[in-house]
């Protein structure tokens, strides 16, 4: 009954909420907010449910522990964060740049009628489906990193294409354009006053660059945590690169490991045979949460002190 | 580089620096979109070749699937229940997404809209297999009454209107195509929000104010006389959104779960990216083919759809 | 009208005009089988549609879900039995996953459940004496190995392994390719063979293959029950050890293995069948020695059917009888690991059916029972013929297909 309930109600609620948009559009606007924090709650709320049975029984070893043996019932996912963190390090290191690259290449270097296609172009980058990207990732950049590295390194640096570093250049790929959206919408709202002040100064067009991306810093902060958002989210593609040690801790990242995610979506599929696997999963899944939550709280405070 | 420098300190080197540094934006703006091409070209090259092996575009797009022991099908089934469930899903995607995206773009002086915020941020880096799960959970929650007290009576009422209707609205099974749709919104109303919140939140304040002054009412400032500064982004918002969840897989396999029959949207409904992700892990040739010409068609789908919002942009 | 209320508008109109045309698209399938797929026109040898005649006055739809491993085969019986019923009866089956297709069959969600491996023994417990679980094919498992040095095409040979040196590889004791154990089973290789660290290839998703692979090794060698045991996942000590290293499904497997010089993985037979001559290449396929008999077996069908038969002998003869379909199966499949003879690394896809669906509380069950009947006898009689069998699995032994046949006639009509 709670779940027709549920599903019934929505309805009017976001009728009622279209309503008030024309009648008082702030209460309007707020019932829309109010409508994703309860499903975010509701989410969450499932994930404590769902995981209650092993932190019942291990309480917050599972957090802090890193293993992987359904055969004995025993699970821990730090070793899962730990990639998590890895991965995406690797691939805001490399997504940055580029991102600010793309940002610079559509409003300074290119003329303006190839803009618009460039743009589309690295939007696009983004709408790829992700089985596609994990495709690719199998048959071309895991191998083809795994040679180029150990040719740079001149040593047996990757003993496999499929490693954390394989997933952290893939996830760079595929969030960079979600960084340079947040980063080319502020860029082109550089004041016509600010750009001409610059140039007034002698700066030449690359200073002017630096000292524009300076004053957006806020955008590239923003478009930093929503694609840092995406690759820590990131499930199918790192699935098939990231190797899937599922019980080793790792911190190399030229070794096979795993995520959060890829964990969730490797073992889900085959969990419901194991008493504790998915409650273990669903406390990966509250982790991730966690760590979401602590990581917006960090992006709120640093935005909100840049705007002193 | 302080503002003290002189014009004529302009020498060679700082002209050496500008050179290397754009150059090396520029290089970094175009390795990001290098692997698109590789891919593309990939998908293209291999997916033209597989639909004409296996019996043409048209017979591609309507037929069964082939099975390992076929030389030709297509992807009919499945690309029907994509269109479908991208269809409804975007629908409400945006119907949410959007409104939300002014609320946390537009009143980031309060502190519930920055709760809201963290909500959407944190819901974007859910892994969308979990999504699913909740959808499967309150399907599962709720379906029984839902079809005991409304589909069931509702299915009766329409059932003048001929049997067509069976194949939308009646009983629904444990997995269906609502379902389906329903797990892809709450995966496309964040990418919405987010993109929208990011528009309205670079208008310049100049012009925030001038929309209040001259739009009277908050509702017309905010989405009539704003329009101009941020529908582009808005479209591409929806448009991006639309293409991302077209593609995909995790949320629809407890929600949608699959067919590879036609059948109706009450019951288990296939998905063009379900059909990828199963038929390009499997050893047969032809079944590989079909993946990669299903790709082809999901690549098409996005790009028509990117182009006719770029035209209209 | 503003330009943004213009450009939402187009996109719900848009929309619309999508459902309006996959509406009528529909209405004009319609009725039930109009779409009738057409049937090759190739001279290519495709299946015949079979023979027999299916009676035609059932029709409807069944949902299946389960076993990653018997999809392609499932869905080539679904097809063929659609067509040669006139496309009265649509058989869908999605791989969802062995143990989720166990959950959401006891969960009512499916109609039947595929798994590579029998109901796990707490779940049996929960449905005991109120469904059926029977074998509808069978598949094998191979060791690939990626060795430049010794490729099939270089030596013209392939390696021999057994359960030991196989443990001990995935266990991290033997690491390196020039080990003693391995040159004393590949005489003719010995001075060949590298001395190069072994990479481990294992499955990093769940998977019944895994469970087949470990539960043959839990058989064969005890040292490696101890320490590791069997399961859709386990824990891998060459991950900790030596170079292990996982990957996604069978096709990650095998790409991960053709890719990584000097490693070693096991996937099914025709992933390495299709890649024959790439593996032919850069290393090979090996002879595994049943430990029963002392022989060493290749994965043909032929080998691959005399160990399933031989494993149903092997219960047949401990338990004096053959299985019971409301039976427990799991002490079944352990005698089905490890056969007597034959090629040793046999896996079985499981289906599941309720005896009365009625009671179980599905909506139409005499029909549902009906349609799942007929469905399942044409597949264990029909469908293990050699046309209607999709390379890479190898069709029941006629006393084990006796079981599914006996199991059917357990389901409430």
């Amino acid at each position: 009954m709670l779940g027709f309930l549920l599903v019934v109600l929505l309805i009017p609620y976001l009728i009622a909420a279209y309503g008030l948009l024309f009648v008082k559009l702030r209460w309007g606007l707020r019932l829309f907010g109010v409508f994703i924090v309860a499903t975010i709650g509701l989410l969450t709320a499932m994930f404590l449910v769902e995981a209650y049975p092993i932190i019942a029984r291990d309480g917050v070893a599972v957090f802090l522990e890193a293993r992987w043996d359904p055969v004995r019932e025993s699970y821990g996912v730090l070793q899962a964060l730990a990639g998590t963190v890895l991965t995406s390090a690797v691939a805001m290191a490399l997504a940055m740049p580029m991102a600010l690259g793309v940002a610079v290449t559509i409003n300074e270097l290119l003329p303006a009628r190839w803009r618009g296609v460039f743009g589309s172009l690295v939007d696009l980058t983004a709408t790829m489906p992700t089985v596609i990207y994990g495709l690719w990732g199998l048959f071309v950049l895991g191998p083809t990193l795994q040679s180029l590295v150990n040719a740079l390194a001149g040593g047996t640096v990757m003993t496999t294409p499929y490693t954390l570093f394989t997933a952290g250049v893939l996830l760079a790929i595929m969030i960079t354009p979600y960084a340079a959206a947040v980063i080319r919408e502020g860029y082109s709202l550089v004041p016509k006053p600010v750009e001409e002040a610059i140039y007034a100064i002698g700066a030449t067009r690359f200073e002017a660059v630096l000292i524009k991306l300076r004053y957006v810093r806020n955008y590239i902060i923003g478009g930093f945590f929503l694609a840092l958002g995406r690759a820590m989210g990131e499930t199918v593609a790192v699935a098939m690169v990231v190797g899937g040690n599922l019980a080793k801790f790792t911190t190399n990242i030229f070794e096979s490991g795993i995520t959060i995610s890829s964990l969730i979506a490797l073992q889900f599929p085959n969990a419901a045979s194991y008493q504790y696997m998915a409650p273990a999963l669903f406390a990966a899944a509250l982790l991730l949460t966690l760590f979401g939550l602590v990581i917006n709280a960090v992006a709120i405070y640093i935005i909100q002190r840049g705007q002193i | 580089m302080t503002a003290e420098r002189k014009v004529e300190d302009i020498t060679a080197k700082r002209m050496l620096i500008n050179r290397l540094g754009l150059g090396l934006f520029a290089l970094l703006g175009v390795a990001a979109v290098v692997p698109l091409f590789l891919i593309i070209g990939d998908v293209y090259i291999k997916g033209i070749d597989a639909i004409n092996r296996l019996g043409g575009l048209w017979h591609f797009l309507t037929e069964l699937p082939p099975t390992p022991v076929d030389e030709r099908g297509g992807i009919g089934p499945m690309l029907v229940g994509t269109l479908y469930m991208t269809a409804l899903g975007a629908l409400f995607g945006i119907a949410v997404g959007f409104p939300l995206g002014v609320y946390i773009g537009e009143m980031r002086r309060e502190k519930f809209a920055n709760v809201a915020r963290a909500g959407v941020n944190i819901l974007v880096e859910f892994p969308t297999i979990v999504v699913g799960l909740f959808v499967y959970a309150v399907m599962s929650l709720a379906k029984e009454d839902l079809n005991k007290y409304l589909l069931y009576p509702l299915s009766k009422a329409l059932s003048p209107l001929g049997g067509w209707i069976t194949w939308f609205i009646g009983p629904l099974d444990g997995f269906n195509a609502y379902a389906g749709a329903a797990a892809l919104s709450i995966i496309m109303i964040p990418y919405v929000a987010l993109i929208t919140a990011s528009a309205y939140a670079s208008i310049e304040q100049p012009l925030r104010e001038a929309a209040y002054a001259i739009g009277g009412r908050d509702f017309n400032a905010l989405f009539v006389v704003l329009r101009k500064a941020v529908s582009r982004a808005v479209v591409t918002a929806a448009l991006l959104g639309t293409a991302k969840i077209a593609g995909e897989t995790a949320p629809l396999l407890f929600t949608a779960f699959g067919n590879t029959y036609y059948a109706p949207f009450t019951g288990p409904t296939g998905a063009v990216s379900l059909w990828i992700w199963y038929a390009a892990q499997t050893p047969y040739d032809v079944l590989i083919a079909s993946a990669y010409g299903a790709a082809a068609v999901l690549l098409t789908i996005i790009l028509i759809i990117f182009i006719v919002a770029r035209i209209r942009g | 009208m503003s330009p943004t209320k213009n450009t939402m508008l187009l996109a719900i109109i848009a929309a619309v005009v999508i459902v309006a045309v996959v509406a009528i698209a529909l209405l004009t399938m319609q009725p039930g089988g109009s779409s009738q797929p057409t049937t090759t026109p190739t001279a290519t040898p495709s299946p015949p549609p079979t023979t027999t005649s299916v009676p035609s006055r059932l029709s409807g739809a069944l949902t299946g879900g389960g076993s990653t491993f018997v999809a392609p085969q499932m869905f080539t019986w679904s097809k063929t039995f659609y067509q040669v019923t006139g496309g009265k009866i649509q058989v869908n089956y999605q791989s969802i996953g062995s143990g989720a297709g166990a959950a959401q069959f006891l969960e009512k969600k499916l109609d039947f459940g595929a798994s590579d491996v029998p109901m796990p023994r707490d779940k049996y417990q929960q449905a005991a004496g109120r469904f059926v679980q029977f074998p509808v094919i069978i598949g094998s498992i191979v060791l690939v190995y990626n060795l430049p040095e010794i490729a099939y095409s270089k030596t013209g040979m392939y390696l021999n392994l057994t359960s030991e040196v196989i443990s001990l590889i995935y266990m991290g004791e033997i690491r390196q390719w020039c080990d003693p154990r391995i040159k004393a089973l590949n005489p003719g290789l010995a001075d060949k063979l590298p001395c190069r660290d072994i990479v481990a290839v294992h499955r990093s998703d769940g998977s019944g293959t895994t469970a087949a692979f470990t539960l043959y090794l839990s058989r064969a060698y005890p040292a490696w029950n101890q320490t590791v045991g069997w399961g859709y996942t386990v824990n891998w000590p060459a991950d900790e050890k030596a170079k292990g290293t996982g990957a996604k499904g069978n096709e990650g497997v095998a790409q991960a293995v053709l890719q990584t010089p000097y490693s070693i993985g096991y996937v099914e037979f025709a992933y390495w069948a299709k890649n024959r001559g790439k593996y032919d290449q850069v290393g090979g396929v090996a002879f595994v020695r049943n430990d029963n008999d002392g022989k060493y077996y290749f994965p043909t069908a032929e080998n691959v059917a005399m160990g399933a038969a031989a494993g149903l002998e092997r219960y047949t003869r401990r338990y004096g009888a053959p299985p019971a379909p409301d039976a427990d199966w799991n002490p079944v499949s352990i005698e089905f690991a490890n056969p007597p003879r034959g090629y040793p690394i046999v896996s079985f896809v499981y289906v599941f059916l309720w005896k009365d669906y009625a009671a179980e509380g599905y909506g139409d069950a005499a029909t549902k029972a009906a349609l799942l009947k007929e469905f399942f006898k044409w597949v264990l009689t029909e469908g293990q013929r050699q046309e209607n069998v999709v390379e890479g699995y190898i069709p029941l032994p006629s006393e084990v297909a006796k079981i599914g046949l006996e199991a059917l006639n357990l389901v409430k009509p």
